[in-house]
Parts: structure tokens; sequence; C-alpha cells
């Protein structure tokens, strides 16, 4: 009998063991998805505690249904506002809107500067003064004014685009599968032009470089 | 007795599959959500049916979702 009663006990306290480690797991977890769809990461963390408060109820169900279908802040045009054109003449997926120029210019007129080095060891650097509305990043040799060549097989031919508008840089993936990233977040085609005057670092394929101020 | 067997075993298999019924019923309320956040992440849908795996398979594709770099992009720090 007390061997029965001392299985019973240590069953109750593995499921209660698990159910605890669980909960810390599931709140540490939601807490990071949350934040990657662009939610303050408590909201996660609040869903799977009012989810412990609430138990054996629909809840944590409605909550990622919710989360699932409702609109997430990384999704929304952080660019809608940018006053960033589609300059002519520069190769592109498809014609950006031109938008209404921003309403206040920013008073730093410096151009930025990219360097890196790509794979082989090489050292590269671009001045972006702003003299041109766009600048090409591709992987092929620059054949043409406002062309920055990246001569490594991960970077697209073309890859992505520079555009310069009242002081502000602005970055725009061309749709290369080699990807584009602003500081580690991926930059798709369907985001548009994004500005990146306040980034440290953009990445196309494997080649990362460093942005600053010239 | 063999009667009495026979039902027991008859009900206990019942009883079983209403089981995975219930479970299978359960798994897809939480399939179908999921598998749109991992579209929506760049993640394979199939991922989300991990949530057939009894007990651990909400972990494992939480786990996923929260430890991977997502390839539809992460909303940035600042926007956090």
């Amino acid at each position: 009998m007390g061997l029965d009663v001392a299985a019973l006990m240590g069953l109750f306290g593995l499921t209660g063991a698990f159910a605890v480690v669980g909960a810390v797991l599931a709140a540490w977890m939601a807490w990071r998805i949350v934040e990657k769809a662009g939610l303050p990461g408590w909201t996660g963390l609040g869903a799977v505690l009012l989810t412990l408060a609430v138990v054996s109820s629909i809840v944590p169900l409605i909550l990622l249904w919710v989360f699932a279908f409702m609109r997430w802040p990384r999704d929304e045009p952080a660019t809608a506002a940018l006053g960033y054109g589609a300059p002519s003449g520069v190769p592109g997926p498809s014609p950006t809107p031109a938008l209404a120029p921003p309403p206040k210019t920013l008073a730093d007129r410096r151009g930025w500067r990219l360097t890196g080095s790509l794979p082989g060891g090489r050292g590269v650097a671009f001045a972006i003064d702003g003299s041109a509305a766009a600048y090409v990043l591709t992987g092929a040799p620059a054949a043409q004014a406002g062309e920055l060549s990246l001569s490594d097989p991960s970077v697209g031919q073309p890859h992505a685009r520079l555009l310069t508008a009242a002081g502000r840089l602005g970055l725009e993936d061309l749709g290369t599968p080699g990807g584009t990233f602003i500081d580690g977040a991926r930059l798709l085609p369907e985001h548009g032009p994004r500005d990146i005057s306040a980034a440290r670092t953009i990445r196309l394929g494997s080649v990362e470089l460093a942005l600053s101020r010239a | 007795m063999t009667y009495i067997v026979a039902s027991i075993l008859g009900l206990g298999s019942l009883a079983l599959l209403f089981l995975a019924i219930g479970h299978l019923l359960v798994a897809l309320v939480l399939i179908i959500p999921t598998w749109r956040i991992c579209t929506r992440a760049g993640f394979s849908g199939a991922l989300s049916l991990f949530h057939l795996i009894p007990v651990i398979g909400w972990l494992i594709v939480m786990g996923i979702l929260a430890f991977s770099t997502w390839p539809n992009g992460e909303a940035s720090p600042g926007r956090r």
C-alpha cells in the first residue's frame, strides 16, 4: 500500500514538474515569438499567464487564432511616408509609387560610407554622397554610373537599390535569393524601400557591410 | 469469462478510438492557426503538424518559432 502511495506521489511530482517547466518554457517562447512579430513581449507572457489562470479553457485557442490572423506590426509598411520614389533608369522588380516629400528635412547632410570585406578577404568601401538619387548594388562588375559592384556569388545582379532623399538613405531589395538584411532583419521586395539612415549593418547575400556617416 | 475479456478489450479499443479522434480534433484546431503563423514567419506550414505529437508537439513548434531566425524577417529591435 505504501509503495502504491509513493508511486502515485512520484507520478504527481513528475507531472507537476513537467507542468512547471512547460509553463516557464511556454512563457519564454511566447515572449520571443510575439516580439519577432513586432508586438511587445509582455503580451505573449500575459497570454500564457492568462492561460494558466483560466486552466482548461478555450482561452489559449482564442489567443492563438487571434495572433495568427491579426495584423502584425512587423508587416506594416514602415516606409510609407519616407518620400522615396522609384528613380528612372534603375532596374527593379516593380515600380515604387512616388510619394510626397517628408514634412521635415534632417539637418545632417553628411553622406554615408559602406565598408566591409568580401569572402576572399578583399576589402570593399563605397561612399554614398547623395549626388545621385539611386545606386544599384550588384554582384556584376559596375558597368555604368550609380552601380556599386560586390563581386560575390551570393550577391544578385542586381541585388538591391540604395536610395537617397532629403538627407536620408533607403534600401530596397530587388528580390534575389541571397536575401537582403538590415541589422539582421530580412528585407523583402514587398517591403519596398526602408530607411536605413540609422542602421549599422546591411547584408547582401553573405556580404556584410557596415554603414557609417562619412 | 472469455466474453467478459472480449467485452473489456472491445470497450478499451473503443475508448482508445474516441481518444484518438478527440486528439485529432484538438490538433486540427491548433494546426490551422499555427500553419498560418509558420507561413507568415517564412517556414513551411507543415511544421504545424508537430501538433499531432501528443504532449510535447506544441513545445516543438513553439521552440522552432521562438529560437530560429524567421526567413520572412522579424521586427527590428526598434519596433519591439
